[in-house]
């Protein structure tokens, strides 16, 4: 409940010194990349698996959304097939885990994120190529999610839902064979627990709801191009979910605060610095990449913890 | 008694719109706001982007400003990501509004910021990209000042051609848009000759070893190379030609026209043409005005211009003559009509004239060739139409 009412208070904060409209489109975001970090929260701190190229799943599930309303098929359907497309990659991106381990596994989901990127700049008939392509807001029902406080909302709600699907799942069977497998594999299979297959539905879970973040994500930008989705994504998800605390929930909400809102809350610092200081190249980098530092050492588990 | 009422209400509610402040415009200022890249991928060229648009405006305001207006310029750091552009630009329509959006760098950050922008009634102005879509389809409030990389090839090529009399045109390109764009261009350049790409061949972006790819060239016998390249790559290909003492001519894109280019490259540089959209503010021979600028930008900002200082302060320079020709009473709309009606001399930079007109938003679709001679580029031609 705590943690609940810090992030309500947060936001309240972020409105009131932020504006309106860009105080919810931070929020927007922040929801979204949530529910992206969520998907490596599964992953990471339910089953211990390694997941490196986590931006692969975002670019499938932006790309078929993208795709679906081009068609001009319903939006909301389209979500649904991000999500069935997000769990059906995350399967595929599995499969090597049921042979190799550590960093051998880890390259392997690299080597994901790598060949989508490539397809998604090979298939230009498809997906534009490197020249992009734009993609009209979300509509559910004649109504039309293109303001900040729409988008808010949708991604709040989506994000909601996340959650309390993950919590189902965390408490489920499921979950507890995939914290059986983080905790020792060998002993999670001498126990009867088919290792591979667990493997596979937290890496489904994960995918999909990378995916899920991926489709609305597609849609708040409005422009999706093949670069956005290289491994800086990756490693920005990776950093989510260490900052907010893999091994909770919750973690993937603050890791998501940190990583979208920091540079802003930075750049407003800047301005009430003193204009030699103020216009250094960089200096949004530095504070951000000190902040990270802060965080690791005070709280190495997260912030969520 | 009622009409009479309606009609003060109406005259009130009118009146009262009309008094409305244009955001980012006060009696006192202008504010204007530019998206850069200044800790991503392309903060090399963020950086003097910034200080360049910085110097013009701080120019114009020490002579009073623009018709009594002074012109402040708020930047925002995107690190080349979409998402932070977003942001960055919701901030600069909500938190103390700008009045329009100047040089936004980067094609990712400019699709995905530049419909905000329209939406919300700013004009959207020169961004750092080659997109289409910054100047098609014709909007009210988009303007763009550089030329395609299609156009400008296009007569580079057909130039090229009645210079040389080359018969074998052959083609080094990044596998990618800026690979393909640049092609389209060659192949239409070279069709209006009554010719056609002998060979043409690709490379995966960030390739460092083009032995393959020359030596394929070479296979077919090119007399002249296009290179569809950036600095380091055109610095690959020239030198692998070159170290096979293959002495073809060469042309590369207003991508490899860098200084960058001969400081990398060397003696093995010389002679190669390239295309270029804006010259290179060198110190060296440079005219009374460039030199009193690159002292001035040198004092500034403590280090030595480069072509995207200059272009920086050149997208500034236009948007101030915009804002002149607007005149005091300054609102989106008399501005873009004003825009529409602008017609540019070409500076001390030696920048292309730009010209705009009510159905082409677009300043420039020309280049012009230039050559690397004794270790730096020298302009061989004028702009080719």
């Amino acid at each position: 409940m705590r943690p609940a009412l810090a992030l309500l208070a947060l936001a309240a904060v972020a409105l009131a010194v932020l504006g309106v409209d860009y105080g919810l489109s931070q929020l927007a975001f922040v929801a979204t990349w949530a529910v992206a970090g969520l998907g490596l929260v599964i992953i990471l701190g339910q089953s211990g698996q390694i997941s490196l190229g986590h931006g692969a799943f975002l670019a499938v599930g932006a790309y078929v959304q993208a795709g679906w309303v081009a068609l001009g098929a319903p939006p909301l359907l389209g979500l649904g097939l991000a999500l069935a497309a997000g769990a059906l990659l995350g399967g595929l991106a599995s499969l090597p885990g049921r042979r190799l381990g550590g960093l051998a596994f880890g390259m392997s989901t690299l080597a994901v994120a790598l060949i989508v990127e490539e397809a998604l700049v090979r298939f230009d008939g498809l997906t534009g190529g490197a020249s992009g392509l734009s993609v009209p807001p979300l509509v559910v029902a004649g109504w039309t999610a293109s303001d900040p406080l729409a988008q808010c909302a949708v991604s709040a709600a989506v994000l909601a839902l996340a959650l309390l699907a993950c919590r189902r799942l965390r408490d489920s069977r499921l979950g507890r064979a995939w914290r059986a497998v983080r905790d020792d594999e060998v002993a999670a299979a001498a126990s009867g627990i088919d290792t591979g297959a667990v493997k596979l539905r937290a890496f489904a879970v994960g995918g999909a709801l990378g995916a899920l973040a991926g489709a609305l994500y597609a849609h708040w930008l409005g422009y999706l191009s093949p670069e956005q989705f290289g491994l800086p994504l990756s490693f920005e998800l990776l950093m989510l979910a260490f900052v907010g605390g893999a091994s909770r929930l919750m973690g993937a909400v603050w890791g998501a605060v940190v990583i979208v809102a920091l540079p802003q809350a930075i750049a407003l610092v800047r301005e009430a610095l003193p204009a030699g200081v103020a216009n250094l190249a960089g200096l949004e980098l530095l504070g951000f990449g000190l902040v990270l530092v802060a965080v690791v050492l005070w709280r190495p588990a997260g912030l969520a913890r | 008694m009622l009409r009479r009422f309606l009609m003060a209400w109406l005259v009130g509610v009118l009146t009262c719109g009309g008094a409305q402040a244009e955001p980012g415009v006060t009696p006192e200022r202008v504010r204007v706001g530019t998206v850069q890249d200044l800790s991503g991928p392309i903060a090399m060229l963020g950086a003097p982007i910034r200080d360049g648009m910085r110097m013009r405006f701080e120019e114009a305001n020490a002579r009073g400003g623009v018709h009594g207006r002074q012109l402040v310029l708020a930047v925002e750091d995107s690190g080349y990501d979409p998402k932070r552009a977003v942001l960055a630009t919701r901030k600069l329509l909500t938190r103390d509004p700008v009045f329009a959006f100047v040089g936004t760098l980067g094609t990712p950050v400019v699709m995905a910021s530049m419909p905000l922008v329209l939406e919300a009634g700013r004009p959207h102005l020169f961004p750092f990209s080659p997109h289409q879509a910054t100047y098609a389809p014709l909007h009210p409030l988009k303007f763009q000042l550089f030329a395609p990389y299609q156009d400008y090839m296009n007569a580079a090529v057909r130039a090229m051609v009645a210079r040389g009399g080359y018969r074998r045109v052959g083609l080094l390109f990044q596998d990618d848009d800026y690979g393909h764009e640049v092609k389209k261009g060659v192949e239409a350049g070279l069709a209006a000759r009554g010719l056609a790409l002998v060979e043409s061949v690709g490379y995966k972006r960030g390739a460092t070893d083009f032995a393959s790819q020359v030596a394929r060239l070479r296979a077919a016998e090119c007399d002249l190379v296009v290179l569809a390249t950036v600095v380091r790559e055109t610095v690959g290909a020239v030198t692998e030609a070159r170290k096979t003492g293959w002495a073809v001519d060469m042309l590369v894109t207003a991508s490899g026209y860098s200084a960058q280019t001969h400081a990398l490259g060397g003696a093995a540089m010389e002679g190669l043409y390239g295309v270029s959209v804006m010259p290179l503010p060198y110190a060296e021979g440079a005219n009374r005005a460039l030199a009193d600028w690159i002292d001035r930008y040198r004092s500034r900002f403590g280090t030595a211009p480069n072509i995207w200082s200059a272009m920086g302060y050149n997208v500034a320079d236009v948007f101030i003559q915009g804002l002149e020709a607007t005149g005091r009473d300054l609102t989106a709309a008399r501005f873009a009509r004003a825009m529409e009606g602008l017609h540019t001399t070409r500076d001390f930079f030696g920048s292309p004239e730009y010209r705009f007109s009510a159905d082409d938003h677009l300043g420039n679709r020309h280049g012009r060739l230039a050559r690397i001679e004794n270790g730096r580029w020298v302009l061989i031609s004028d702009y080719l139409q």
